[in-house]
């Protein structure tokens, strides 16, 4: 038993580990002053946070200590479970500024979207892992999982949420990099996706978020109406130069420049505090954690957690770059969250449940040891 | 665990980690490139934008200079105007309604426009006015329902407060508080202060370079135009700090940079050299009398102790403050008027002096020594010149100089001009030197210049016919001379102090308004007249004798302790009558003018004073007894100041605040 437990701090990924706790606390720091601005019940969100914290540190431990390969059986099952509460928004769910993304239990809400991408990367897991080869794919042997990612992101894209639709897609972008395509198939796909995107432009996708994606486009243009947020959270990260202006002294966070600066734009509001040096360490941070997560996969003893470690640290890696990118103008504004910066449970607990599988993978990559744990 | 699965086989996957590894890496090292471009590379420029965006420069009001007499007496200051203005949307949010579902505008604004109506205590008929107002404007589209209009300008102090008290409770109602000009004496010296108004769209165009902004009040006639610059004062600024919805933060000292403010400069103060309770005694001495003006002159100085221009109008209604519709109507009564009470009958109007002028013709005949001043002429109550008889008043009988201007004969002064050569120009000449018929120079209001014509004006005017007969027009003040009150009064205080001509002046300092002398106007003197001594002092006992010999024109209007010397003036009209108006107007616009001039006491004189009564009718019954009335207030204040001051010396030798008389030799 001693020896299981010693085996067990040896085995524990604490690089990952120490990195989401420095990640976390610097959010809820830089969530304090994004809140300082407000009164009430909102200048206490940052409470909130480390109880969802706390809560996520405790599902984590529950997912650490379980082999992640119990998943396995359940993938489908979680799946299907995901893509029917998502389903379900469209009958239960109250518009939230032009969207319906939540669904309420009560006094309790959540936001099915956040949970079904790491049901979709486990059901990928599940299907690559069933389907060992060692030669390269055509596309029609990828169709399978591509129809596993359409099901759910088509159905985020209706609700619209265009951000969390975009990163269902591209964590199974990078799923697909990891398997053998033959080079014929890429193409192939690539000229589709150049055939249907104007059509997607024009039918799919609402006016605004095609304004958003003009805006992005042409920033300036319009700066009282789409521009706004762009233009501020710009602003707000020019402005912190080098250093920073300091701890609760980002002005444009202080005088309300920067809305929803709790939920997606705390970057902002970080790089105006503590300059590009901050965000240097931040970003490298995030770095860390993704780049990682990808060599926990090189190192996982079966395609299962390969491609779980890859899926994982996938959904941090797109949630980190689009929502940095967004808020630094060099990609459109969507809601995407910044993990761990970002206030809010359903948030928080996706991200912690994806460090805690990723270092469920780290710790049972070698097969003796796996066994015996 | 056997039952788990337990395939290993990860080579497909092998090759592609480190492929995804960097494709995160690169896509990290993007974005920090990408931060270095806005922080580092910009970061400059959205330091500024920044800045700008929470940086506000404010302006900082200025209070308008105040007017005062020469004893400190307030005429004009600005007092604050409680104006209430509400934003038609936000006025009915009370605590039951949701502006956006009872956009129809029925139900609503039950608690909040209640309350408010409660407050400001309006009747029935401006209730439903004002809610009709509303009404209209919440129903409208456009962006009107959603900014503040002025609902009700100038709330008394009570309501103000009450307002403020519950301020919480009535959301998009505030009340803003401006400066508006205050005249505490209303019609009292209305001409001479003048009034505000918001500077029109037209001269802000011109203004602009000056500082003035749209919703200025600028002063339109009278002091508050002439010496606008003085009074004005300079705005100040302050860089303040606000959010995002404008709303100002307090803090900033850290962020902003010097200079952070400028402070407003106050407008100058000015003291005017005339007597409010002086110019209340003109007003007094005016009852009865329809229109007219009057100016007291100090003879020593040229100072003006007082004028005073009937019919009035109140410069409060004109300056704002109690509202558009107000100001509109008192315009409307201002110059649809028949009396012209928007004129300033002391400057701005030019009439023909009548007899007050016959001294200026003795001194001309004295000068050139075409008269013996001793030489006596018969007056048979007229003269047949040419084809016309000129009128005399009465049969005079035996005339010499004295008499003429004591007893006021036509006759002899018609023959000065028909017998004795003294021609138009000559008279004309003499009236120049005392001023006559050219602006004062005193700077406020439009001043007319009056008219002393010369032969040569006459002969272009008459299509170069000249008849002799306006000579004898000129010699006794009537025909084509004019003159205004004012110039009068100064040609009147050079009789009296032996020929020294003054430039008016109406500014006695300029101060700060903590009452700091910033600069103090010496009298000045605008010409020395070359008349000799002898022939001033013929004239000036004659004028002496006009009021206190019984004979005299002016005798019976005398008052006792009142010793003044003077000329009575009774100044035909021609009045073209229009047709179908009424007979009453067409009898008082054909009633001549009635003229007092004179001055007191006759030793050593202080004051000159100049009445005229429009259409008064006999100068020694209307006027006369108006000028009397202003010299004796005149002697009263003096009295009185030197008593109270000798009072207030010899309790604690604390003798501060009431100037000394003008020109005050102790």
């Amino acid at each position: 038993m001693t020896r299981n437990e010693s085996r067990i701090r040896d085995l524990f990924d604490w690089p990952l580990f120490i990195c989401v706790v420095l990640i976390s606390v610097l959010g809820v720091i830089n969530l304090y002053s994004a809140t300082s601005v407000y009164t009430g019940a909102r200048a206490e969100l940052y409470i909130s946070q480390i109880y969802w914290l706390f809560l996520g540190g405790i599902v984590g431990g529950v997912l650490i200590a379980v082999d992640y390969r119990h998943l396995e059986r359940a993938a489908y099952f979680l799946y299907t479970f995901g893509v029917f509460t998502l389903a379900l928004v469209f009958v239960l769910a109250r518009d939230v500024r032009g969207s319906a993304r939540w669904i309420e239990f009560g006094a309790f809400r959540f936001q099915p979207s956040e949970f079904t991408k790491l049901f979709l990367v486990i059901a990928l897991a599940k299907y690559l892992h069933d389907d060992p080869r060692n030669e390269g794919r055509s596309l029609k042997e990828l169709l399978i999982p591509a129809a596993l990612t359409l099901v759910p992101g088509l159905l985020i894209l209706k609700q619209p949420d265009l951000g969390t639709a975009s990163i269902h897609f591209i964590v199974f972008l990078i799923i697909a990099a990891l398997t053998k395509v033959r080079w014929k198939s890429v193409a192939v796909f690539v000229g589709t996706v150049a055939a249907v995107a104007p059509v997607v432009w024009t039918y799919i996708l609402l006016p605004y978020q095609r304004q958003r994606v003009t805006t992005f486009l042409n920033p300036e243009a319009d700066l009282l109406k789409g521009g706004w947020h762009a233009h501020h959270s710009r602003v707000a990260i020019g402005n912190g130069g080098l250093v920073g202006l300091g701890y609760l002294k980002g002005t444009q966070n202080q005088f309300n420049f920067l809305p929803d600066q709790y939920t997606d734009f705390p970057f902002p509001v970080f790089a105006e505090e503590w300059g590009l040096a901050g965000c240097i360490v931040l970003i490298s941070l995030y770095l860390f954690l993704c780049v990682w997560g990808i060599r926990v996969a090189s190192q996982a003893r079966d395609r299962f957690g390969c491609v779980l470690a890859v899926g994982c640290s996938s959904i941090l890696f797109c949630h980190a770059i689009i929502n940095m990118g967004m808020t630094s103008g060099v990609l459109p504004v969507v809601g995407v969250t910044l993990p761990l910066f970002s206030y809010g449970g359903s948030s928080v607990l996706t991200m912690l449940t994806c460090a805690a599988l990723i270092i469920n993978v780290s710790m049972r990559r070698f097969s003796s040891v796996a066994d015996r744990l | 665990m056997s039952m788990l699965v337990r395939r290993s086989d990860t080579t497909e996957f092998r090759k592609r980690f480190r492929w995804i590894g960097l494709f995160m890496v690169l896509c990290f090292v993007g974005l920090i490139v990408r931060l270095f471009s806005l922080q580092i590379l910009d970061g400059e420029e959205y330091r500024a934008i920044a800045r700008e965006n929470i940086i506000r420069r404010i302006t900082l009001a200025t209070t308008r200079g105040q007017i005062l007499d020469r004893n400190g007496k307030v005429l004009a200051r600005s007092r604050p105007s409680h104006n209430l203005y509400v934003v038609p949307k936000r006025l009915e949010m009370g605590a039951t309604c949701v502006p956006e579902v009872e956009e129809a505008g029925k139900a609503p604004k039950r608690t909040c426009w209640t309350k408010l109506v409660g407050f400001l205590g309006i009747g029935e008929d401006e209730r439903a006015r004002l809610e009709q107002r509303l009404n209209d404007i919440r129903a409208s589209d456009g962006p009107r329902k959603d900014q503040q209009i002025l609902l009700k300008e100038d709330i008394s102090r009570d309501v103000m407060a009450n307002l403020k008290t519950h301020e919480a409770e009535m959301p998009g109602v505030a009340v803003v508080s401006v400066p508006v000009r205050f005249y505490p004496n209303e019609e009292i010296g209305a001409h001479l202060l003048g009034y505000m108004a918001e500077v029109d769209a037209e001269k802000l165009a011109a203004l602009q370079s000056s500082g003035y902004i749209e919703g200025d009040r600028i002063g339109i006639t009278g002091i508050e135009r002439a010496w606008e610059s003085y009074l004005r004062g300079t705005r100040g600024w302050e860089k303040v700090l606000v959010d995002a919805r404008g709303r100002r933060r307090s803090g900033g000292d850290e962020i902003i940079e010097e200079p952070r403010k400028v402070d407003p400069i106050p407008g100058r103060d000015l003291r005017l050299t005339i007597d409010i309770d002086l110019v209340k005694a003109m007003d007094a001495a005016f009852r009865g009398e329809l229109a007219g003006g009057v100016v007291a002159v100090d003879v020593r100085t040229g100072r003006i102790l007082g004028m005073y221009s009937k019919p009035g109008f109140d410069p409060n209604a004109l300056s704002g403050g109690s509202g558009k519709q107000v100001i509109r109507d008192a315009f409307r009564r201002l110059y649809l008027d028949p009396l012209k009470s928007a004129l300033d009958k002391t400057v701005s109007g030019a009439y023909p002096p009548g007899s007050t002028f016959k001294p200026i013709t003795a001194l001309a005949a004295l000068e050139k020594g075409m008269i013996d001043a001793r030489q006596f002429t018969q007056c048979r109550g007229g003269l047949a010149f040419g084809k016309r008889t000129f009128r005399c008043t009465h049969v005079h009988g035996a005339t010499d100089l004295h008499k003429a201007i004591a007893e006021s004969c036509n006759v002899y002064f018609y023959r000065l001009a028909a017998e004795f050569g003294v021609g138009m120009d000559v008279i004309a000449e003499m009236g120049q030197k005392f001023g006559l018929g050219s602006r004062t120079g005193l700077g406020v209001n439009a001043e007319a210049a009056g008219r002393m014509p010369t032969r040569a004006w006459m002969t272009l005017r008459n299509k170069g016919q000249f008849r002799l007969g306006f000579g004898l027009n000129a010699a006794i003040g009537q025909g084509a001379t004019t003159v205004t009150v004012l110039q009068l009064a100064l040609a009147y205080a050079a009789l009296a102090n032996g020929g020294t001509l003054f430039q008016p002046q109406i500014v006695g300092a300029v101060e700060t308004s903590a009452g700091t002398v910033v600069q103090e106007f010496s009298p000045r003197v605008r010409r020395q007249i070359d008349v000799r001594p002898e022939n001033f002092a013929l004239v000036q006992k004659a004028l002496f004798a006009g009021v206190n010999e019984t004979t005299g024109t002016a005798w019976r209007a005398r008052l006792a302790g009142v010793e003044m010397a003077g000329k009575t003036g009774t100044a035909q009209v021609s009045h073209h009558v229009v047709r179908g108006q009424e007979a009453e107007k067409v009898w008082y616009f054909s009633r001549e003018h009635a003229w007092f001039a004179g001055y007191s006491p006759m030793r050593a004189p202080e004051i000159a004073v100049v009445a005229l009564v429009e259409h008064g009718g006999a100068g020694g019954k209307h006027a006369a007894p108006i000028a009397f009335e202003v010299v004796k207030a005149y002697q009263d204040l003096k009295v009185a100041r030197q008593n109270g001051k000798r009072g207030a010396t010899a309790k604690d030798n604390k003798g501060q605040g009431a100037d000394p008389p003008a020109g005050g030799s102790p």
